[in-house]
């Protein structure tokens, strides 16, 4: 995409140059237009605006929890609609989101983690806390880590492939792509293998819940207790590992507390909050394996940075 | 636990300590019930050397109430209150007590405050649902029954860090899931997180949760005292009343040190009221009374785990054998 805007999120924006004034009030400087409108968007003052199509961009799920509370189900975890398995499939992939109001900065956070092209169309409510989400993602300083993965994925490009990694996603289980069994990984996965039948992938929570078996809950690189909406990311290099914690319930619905393990010694830390002045992590703990503490709020995104 | 009094346990009626129309407690009454209770139990003639015998006045105290069925069924707060007076009476300053429970918005609806001498606190472990602030990150049970993702279950924090007694006031009532729940069931279920992930109907773990919970230091050693509060009683669709047909007048408290043995009286209690309504037991398995409307006292959303009181008993949390339990009855 653009030079521009390229480390970051961006905003789609169709409308006229008109409504230039809604952007600057909401803070937006930057945006992405259709070709059409580019002209009479260059001579806009106070705004940087350049061309891109959303032809050929993947359509993304707006992120969010659906609670399901009145629907039998086998299991009452709360469905996370989250999108990671898609950046992950397609990690040079283009992409866009079409939300409204508070999910735009939900959605530029998501795509922020993962390092994705992604254009963000949103309505007129979502301009603020998408200009404040893309402010907060410009504070984030440091060249982008490499992720953290205990597992090596083999994708065969199918549907239910898809959902498996989704559901590792959603499940907090940190895989990458590979095309061969990857050795330095503690596991690795491919369906239709006796250990994940493709009968099995028919209920992919079953797949996942066999990975999860395999692996070991003490050898995940990463644990989060006491939510079931959060999904985090793990990046690292050889002594920093930077966590980014998504709330996918939103703002609306903050989580208080969740305790977050990593495996590792990591004796300091830095806590970014994309809205949460005066939060402090509590009983933080380094063991002999593993660092642990407590975010006591996380009403949207957090970032935290370790380090040894 | 089990304390001093293996195997004992002392059961108080009083016909007039609850009015079974207007639900009114008589407190009077339930005054004399707890001091003669205490004076049985421990055989000294002065209630004051009984409550001495578990607290000291440098102790903090938390009396761990049960508000899983308020408003309509709960630890009542005129026996709560009273045992906050007997604490203060041996010399525990009222700011050492500490009345608690998990769940602020169930706490909130008996509204203790009233009724207890100034100055003791009122605690709930989760001021908004599913927070674990309240709770302890070190102490905690970590096990997957259906491969949930968070496994671990955090004691409450005021009890590893601030209690160092706690009296448990547990009601008299059957459970859905756990068959009845009573002392066991309060000091495990109420005094750690993330527990409802247990129970998954129509099976659940309940037989061997509740006293691997119990067993859990420091609330294992803190409860040195369990009051049954069995004025009103469920049996049936507990722990919650939410069909007065299922709830009765037992008018009785039972008091020991032992939990076992209290919750295999109150497994008694249950039976034989259920029976006298032509219920099927606590112990029937029958697949064909699961359901999910448990209007009908012979439907039950789960398959009841009652044995989680003898499983208790083998973690050696008290006696289950009924031949080596004994039983006082005191009638006021």
């Amino acid at each position: 995409m653009l030079l521009l805007l390229a480390a970051l999120p961006a905003l789609f924006w169709d409308g006229a140059a008109d409504t230039a004034s809604a952007l600057r009030d909401a803070g937006i400087n930057q945006i992405l237009v259709p070709a059409a409108r580019l002209a009479s968007w260059k001579s806009v003052p106070g705004i940087v605006a350049e061309a891109a199509d959303l032809e050929g961009a993947v359509k993304l799920l707006p992120p969010t929890v659906d609670y399901r509370i009145n629907e039998a189900a086998a299991t009452s975890a709360p469905w996370v609609i989250a999108n990671g398995w898609r950046f992950i499939r397609r990690p040079g992939g283009r992409f866009y989101y079409d939300v409204t109001g508070k999910q735009a900065a939900l959605a530029a956070a998501e795509a922020f983690c993962y390092g994705a092209n992604a254009m963000i169309r949103t309505d007129a409510a979502g301009l603020k806390p998408l200009a404040a989400m893309l402010d907060f993602l410009r504070t984030l300083s440091g060249e982008p880590l490499p992720p953290v993965a205990d597992i090596g994925y083999i994708d065969d490009g199918s549907a239910a492939s898809g959902e498996v990694m989704n559901l590792m996603v959603r499940d907090n289980l940190l895989f990458q792509l590979v095309t061969a069994p990857d050795r330095r990984l503690k596991l690795n996965v491919k369906l239709g293998t006796r250990e994940y039948p493709l009968e099995d992938a028919r209920n992919p929570g079953v797949v996942a819940h066999a990975v999860r078996f395999h692996l070991t809950d003490e050898k995940r690189s990463l644990r989060i207790f006491g939510s079931q909406v959060v999904v985090a990311r793990l990046t690292a290099s050889s002594d920093h590992v930077r966590l980014h914690l998504l709330n996918y319930a939103g703002a609306a619905r903050k989580v208080e507390g969740i305790r977050v393990r990593v495996l590792g010694q990591y004796p300091k830390h830095q806590l970014s909050l994309a809205d949460g002045a005066g939060v402090e992590l509590l009983d933080y703990s380094v063991e002999p394996d593993a660092t642990e503490f407590t975010l006591p709020e996380l009403k949207m995104y957090a970032v935290i940075d370790l380090l040894r | 636990m089990p304390g001093p009094y293996p195997g004992l346990v002392v059961r108080v009626h009083s016909e007039n300590s609850i009015d079974a129309s207007s639900g009114k407690v008589n407190p009077e009454l339930v005054k004399q019930m707890i001091s003669s209770g205490m004076k049985t139990l421990t055989g000294d003639a002065r209630q004051e050397d009984a409550w001495a015998r578990f607290i000291s006045p440098k102790d903090v105290v938390g009396i761990k109430v049960n508000c899983s069925g308020a408003p309509r069924i709960r630890s009542s707060p005129e026996v709560v209150a009273v045992i906050a007076e007997n604490l203060i009476a041996v010399g525990v300053p009222a700011k050492q007590i500490h009345v608690y429970e998990r769940f602020d918005n169930q706490l909130q609806t008996v509204g203790y405050g009233k009724y207890l001498p100034a100055g003791v606190n009122v605690y709930a472990a989760e001021t908004t649902r599913e927070s674990i602030l309240g709770y302890d990150p070190k102490t905690y049970v970590e096990t997957s029954f259906y491969g949930e993702q968070d496994t671990r279950s955090n004691v409450v924090r005021l009890v590893s860090e601030t209690l160092t007694k706690i009296v448990n006031v547990p009601n008299l009532k059957e459970h859905q899931a756990s068959g009845v729940t009573g002392c066991l069931k309060n000091i495990s279920y109420g005094n750690f997180s993330n527990v409802a992930r247990g129970h998954n109907a129509p099976q659940t773990y309940l037989g061997t949760f509740i006293g691997a919970l119990a067993a859990v230091e420091p609330v294992r050693s803190r409860v040195v005292l369990n009051i049954m509060d069995g004025l009103m009683g469920v049996w049936h669709a507990g722990p919650f009343s939410e069909m007065p047909r299922f709830r009765f007048y037992p008018k009785q408290m039972m008091f020991g040190t032992d939990p076992v043995a209290m919750d295999h009286k109150l497994i008694d209690v249950i039976e034989e009221k259920r029976k006298a309504e032509g219920a099927v037991s606590i112990f029937d398995r029958s697949m064909s009374h699961v359901g999910k409307d448990n209007t009908n006292p012979n439907t039950n959303h789960y398959i009841r785990e009652p044995g989680h009181i003898e499983y208790a008993s083998k973690l050696g949390l008290g006696v289950f054998d009924a031949a080596s339990i004994k039983l006082k009855v005191i009638e006021l």
